[in-house]
């Protein structure tokens, strides 16, 4: 469809600035990023710096201030909620340090909610895409278990199975190990650099840990909204 | 998504278990009071098988007067008041008018029939009253001169359908004060007014030979339209003049039904108002409780606006979701009104009892939509960046 040179998203001078009745916070500043297809890129920074904020513009949960997010090379300010809720569901996958799900429900039906989003698709093909992604982040064991059931470790593979399901070709990444131990985190990261590596999927990932971030392939470091290097 | 939301529902009962009492009373409340008023409307709606306009009641007293001359002295009344200009027509009647709430009422069968019934409405009326109360005879014949030295009566549709179901009535006899014959079916006539069912009525004839004063001591009159307090007047006064220490007390029949729809909405306003009240009470706590599950829920709103919904999507989920909550709350609501056709607990026709199901549940889901908007509202205009960034 789209010309395969243009990158899976193109941020060009953003700013994006947060204003409360007292104060502006400069939440990121001239921002200019590209991220090519297939690349497992990490973002670095302290507490604070825009990492979140930037992520949410990549997840189009936000927009910038000033300046344009391009999705496949179509910048997307002109697009309605609804256009972008399309956008999100089929593009992309989020990852969150506090995993997000829904304790309500059974972990099979954590896994299918991006597929209830996805006009056409029948309860047997949502289980079916539900139960692979499950079963790639070795959890086909637990799809009736409540998440309260499950470890930090086992909830957060959930979270990226939920991610895997719609087969987005970005994953974002929030801190994805920030809960959990050195050894879990090890789990999670190992997941997504099979992912990258076995499936192409571009990953942009928030962390703290150096040691994660040297297993990318590239790193962007953030200081107080700007971009370092 | 329709099984998504039940999904969710049913993982989440014991915290919809209140809203789903709520709406099971709600229902309940606006089923019983609904079935109440349906029930006063479609009599309201039904014929009253009389004419009450331009008719009033002449209630006559006739103080000391010995016995033995009273009879005299009305027919004297009478001769009087028919000759008046503004006066049509005049009956001579049992107390039992129309909208007076006072009844006759007595178990009436066909001759040797022993079988235990509803209790008929009996009124002794003369010729004129059919007249007078321009009442629709639907078979037959009102009763006239034709029936002097023989013993008639005419009855009311309910009462044809009771005690003849599957013949006609015409030319039978009937047990009462006598065995009569039959001369005319009249419409359904509900002297009870507007909102009472109609009950089966027999009207017995009172010819000329009947010369007692007793229980004939009223007079109903048909007047000219326009005619209003100068006939009045003269009325009473010319039966003070006619009757020595006779008095009497003249009212439309309008007014007495007025008067009598009084007493009837009078309740029912009272029991509509207490529902009102029950029901905005009710309004309040789904909406609260909706409110505050919107403010509980903001971290799965956001994750649910990230993996794809638009905030559209967002608002029609949470109404979805009362919409299936109801859903429960009415099915529940529904097993226990169909409880009432099938004890008879109100006595009404099984036909109001299914209206008011239908309006009630179309209320009860007209509130929940009313109370879930704003919510809904609140949910969709959640930032999915910052509920997600949240806890
Ligand atoms: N919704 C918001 N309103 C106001 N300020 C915000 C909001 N979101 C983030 N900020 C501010 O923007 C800055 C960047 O936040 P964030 O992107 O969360 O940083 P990080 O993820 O790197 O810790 C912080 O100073 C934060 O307080
Ligand atoms: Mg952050």
């Amino acid at each position: 469809m789209q010309t395969s040179a243009a990158p899976v998203l193109q941020l060009t001078d953003i700013e994006k600035i947060y204003q409360t009745k007292t104060i502006e916070t400069v939440a990121l500043h001239r921002i200019n990023l590209t991220i090519g297809r297939g690349e497992f890129v990490s973002i670095m920074g302290p507490s604070g710096c825009g990492k979140s904020t930037l992520l949410s513009l990549m997840g189009l949960l936000d927009e910038p201030t000033h300046g344009t997010v391009a999705v496949d090379g179509r910048p997307v300010q002109s697009y309605s909620d609804k256009e972008l809720a399309g956008l999100r569901n089929l593009k992309i996958g989020f990852v969150f340090q506090s995993y997000h799900l829904i304790n309500d429900l059974a972990v099979l039906d954590n896994v299918e909610l991006p597929l209830l989003y996805r006009p056409g698709l029948s309860g047997k093909d949502r289980r079916q895409r539900a139960l692979a992604a499950l079963d790639k982040v070795g959890l086909s064991a637990r799809t009736n278990h409540f998440p309260s059931q499950l470890s930090g470790g086992q909830r957060q593979r959930v979270a990226i199975a939920r991610a895997l399901a719609g087969a987005p070709e970005i994953i974002l990444a929030d801190e994805p190990t920030g809960n959990l131990d050195s050894v879990m985190g090890e789990e999670i990261m190992d997941l997504l650099l099979g992912l990258n590596r076995e499936h192409g999927t571009t990953i942009v990932m928030v962390t703290h840990d150096e040691q994660q971030a040297l297993k990318t392939q590239r790193l962007i470091r953030l200081f107080d909204g700007s971009q370092v290097g | 998504m329709l099984k998504h939301l039940f999904t969710l529902i049913w993982n989440r009962k014991r915290a919809n278990a209140l809203l789903i009492v709520e709406i099971f009373l709600a229902f309940v409340v606006l089923f019983v009071v609904g079935s109440l008023l349906v029930y006063r409307w479609q009599n309201y709606r039904a014929p009253l098988g009389f004419a009450y306009e331009q008719v009033w009641v002449v209630d006559l007293d006739p103080g000391m007067q010995p016995k033995a001359e009273r009879y005299a002295t009305q027919q004297q009344v009478i001769q009087r008041i028919k000759s008046l200009p503004g006066v049509r027509a005049v009956t001579r009647t049992s107390s039992n008018t129309p909208f007076s709430n006072s009844h006759n009422s007595s178990d009436i069968n066909r001759p040797g029939e022993h079988i235990r019934r509803p209790a008929s409405n009996v009124y002794d009326l003369d010729d004129a009253a059919g007249d007078v109360l321009s009442i629709p005879v639907e078979e037959g014949r009102w009763f006239d001169r034709r029936d002097d030295g023989a013993l008639v009566a005419v009855i009311s549709h309910d009462m044809k359908e009771l005690l003849f179901p599957n013949e006609t009535a015409l030319g039978k006899l009937v047990e009462a004060n006598g065995n009569r014959r039959i001369v005319g079916v009249t419409a359904p006539y509900r002297a009870d007014g507007d909102f009472a069912d109609p009950k089966q009525a027999i009207f017995l004839r009172n010819g000329l030979q009947d010369t007692t004063f007793d229980h004939l001591q009223t007079l109903l009159l048909r007047v000219q339209p326009g005619a209003g307090g100068a006939l009045e007047k003269q009325i009473s006064a010319d039966i003070r003049a006619i009757g020595a220490g006779w008095s009497s007390n003249i009212t439309p029949l309008s007014e007495a039904r007025e008067k009598q729809m009084k007493t009837v909405l009078t309740p029912l306003v009272a029991l509509v108002i207490t529902c009102v009240f029950l029901i905005v009470n009710v309004a309040l706590g789904l909406f609260g409780v909706l409110w505050q599950t919107i403010n509980q829920r903001r971290s799965e709103i956001g994750l649910r606006r990230a993996i794809g919904a638009s905030a559209g999507g967002i608002s029609g989920q949470i109404l979805g979701e009362i919409l299936v909550v109801a859903t429960f709350g009415l099915a529940l609501g529904l097993l226990a009104a169909a409880q009432f056709p099938l004890l008879g607990v109100l006595g009404v026709r099984v036909g109001v009892y299914l209206t008011a199901m239908a309006l009630a549940a179309g209320l009860v889901y007209l509130l929940t939509v009313v109370c879930a908007l704003y919510p809904s509202r609140l949910a969709a205009g959640i930032q999915p960046a910052v509920a997600l960034r949240e806890e």
